[in-house]
């Protein structure tokens, strides 16, 4: 068997299976119809809020984007944790869940950014300001700051030190996830008070509640989407990688034999 | 090798240690003294001489027609659970379309030895309930508005 079969036979392997590749289509299809169906609830079938009128519309992107943007973030917390745990244990594992850790930390700061520009939108016309420093805006700016540092870190790291360094800072950057959420419980601020599980007076209409689970359910499926297909990127960048340090080796060894 | 990667971790974890402890010191804090977005008009008559010095947001209900605007300019009172405070607002642009009647608002600026907030900033902030307009009811009139001392989260 020459160099040529075993190169071509590995990367073979690379390419995705088509039931994984049908799956994917499916899936995609099938995030666009429910985006749909929340799109023209959200902005057509909804009526308008009695307070805020049509402006309040903005709050079914904005929900989707904050819940999930405080979901996200666990995902990199565990995949992270994962290959701390798997590092010295099973290196090709280990691969594996650095990878899942990029890819949550990159829809991450997708939705977190989203947050924070629907937030400013929504704020302008209902607060009169388009910004201001309580605690919950803090500490979600600094979440994004915290997972925008996430992957900066991984940019600039020497590629050795970046599974490593990348997941101990995302143990840390995990630690604001649970303060963010608790902020409207803890301060005062001018966010409003929490809409699950508030106070008395607070919550949802049932005409507010279909767009709303629609929308969450499109962008959690957007989401997913995006985490899978970034997850196979890393993934086969990893691979092109190990195949590389592969052909060197060989080369090597021909180079003794020859 | 093992015994360099155990004084390592061990490095780690007290580094973690450190950094956690200080992280829940500083929210435990933050929580003790969690008045410090804005004060109620109560806080604010209780500050003293403190009150005066101070650049404050102060947060109450908009007083049914209180209001008299000119421009950029309005005046009128805060209401919180039967406290009164005259406000008023000089700003560079008028009031948010949420001002209105009955809205919770937090007046950002000084308090003047007159007895008067003079605001340089205006801010509504809105209750933590979606509803369409109940039939019949004309939009933007809450039947009946939150007061924001029972939308604080509890005193410690």
């Amino acid at each position: 068997m020459d160099q040529g079969t075993l190169t071509s036979q590995r990367t073979a392997t690379i390419a995705a299976p088509a039931w994984l590749r049908a799956t994917a289509i499916l899936w995609f299809i099938a995030t666009v119809i429910v985006l749909l169906i929340g799109f023209r609830q959200a902005l057509f079938t909804a009526p308008p809020d009695g307070e805020l009128g049509d402006v309040q519309r903005i709050f079914y992107y904005h929900l989707p984007f904050a819940v999930l943007g405080m979901v996200f973030p666990y995902v990199n917390l565990v995949a992270s944790l994962a290959f701390l745990y798997l590092r010295n244990r099973n290196p090709l594992k280990a691969l594996t869940a650095d990878a899942l850790a990029l890819a949550s930390a990159q829809v991450s700061v997708l939705y977190v950014t989203l947050m924070l520009l629907t937030g400013m939108l929504y704020a302008r016309p209902v607060w009169g300001i388009w910004w201001t420093w309580d605690a919950r805006l803090t500490t979600a700016f600094i979440l994004w700051l915290l997972y925008v540092s996430y992957l900066l870190t991984r940019k600039l790291a020497a590629p050795d030190q970046i599974a490593p360094l990348s997941a101990v800072l995302a143990v840390f950057a995990a630690v604001d996830i649970p303060i963010v959420y608790m902020s409207i419980r803890w301060w005062r601020t001018q966010h409003p008070a929490p809409i699950f599980g508030g106070a008395e007076g607070s919550g949802l209409a049932p005409s507010i509640w279909p767009p709303t689970l629609w929308n969450v359910a499109g962008w959690l499926m957007w989401g997913i989407f995006i985490l899978c297909f970034r997850f196979a990127v890393e993934r086969r960048n990893q691979i092109a990688d190990q195949e590389h340090a592969l052909q060197a080796i060989e080369a090597s060894l021909h180079d003794h034999q020859g | 090798m093992p015994q360099q990667t155990s004084k390592s971790s061990l490095k780690i974890v007290v580094a973690a240690v450190i950094i956690l402890a200080t992280i829940g010191w500083l929210t435990f804090t933050g929580v003790r003294d969690n008045k410090s977005y804005y004060v109620t008009i109560s806080e604010l008559n209780a500050m003293g001489n403190k009150a005066y010095v101070r650049h404050l947001r102060v947060a109450g209900n908009v007083a049914p027609g209180s209001i008299k605007r000119s421009g950029t300019t309005a005046t009128f009172e805060l209401l919180e659970q039967g406290k009164k405070l005259q406000v008023s607002y000089q700003g560079t642009e008028p009031p948010p379309d949420t001002f209105k009647d009955d809205a919770q608002a937090l007046a950002v600026g000084t308090y003047g030895k007159d007895g008067v907030f003079h605001a340089t900033q205006l801010q509504a902030k809105c209750a933590s309930k979606y509803a369409p307009a109940a039939p019949g009811a004309t939009p933007g009139m809450s039947a009946k508005p939150t007061t924001t001392a029972t939308a604080l989260p509890s005193t410690r």
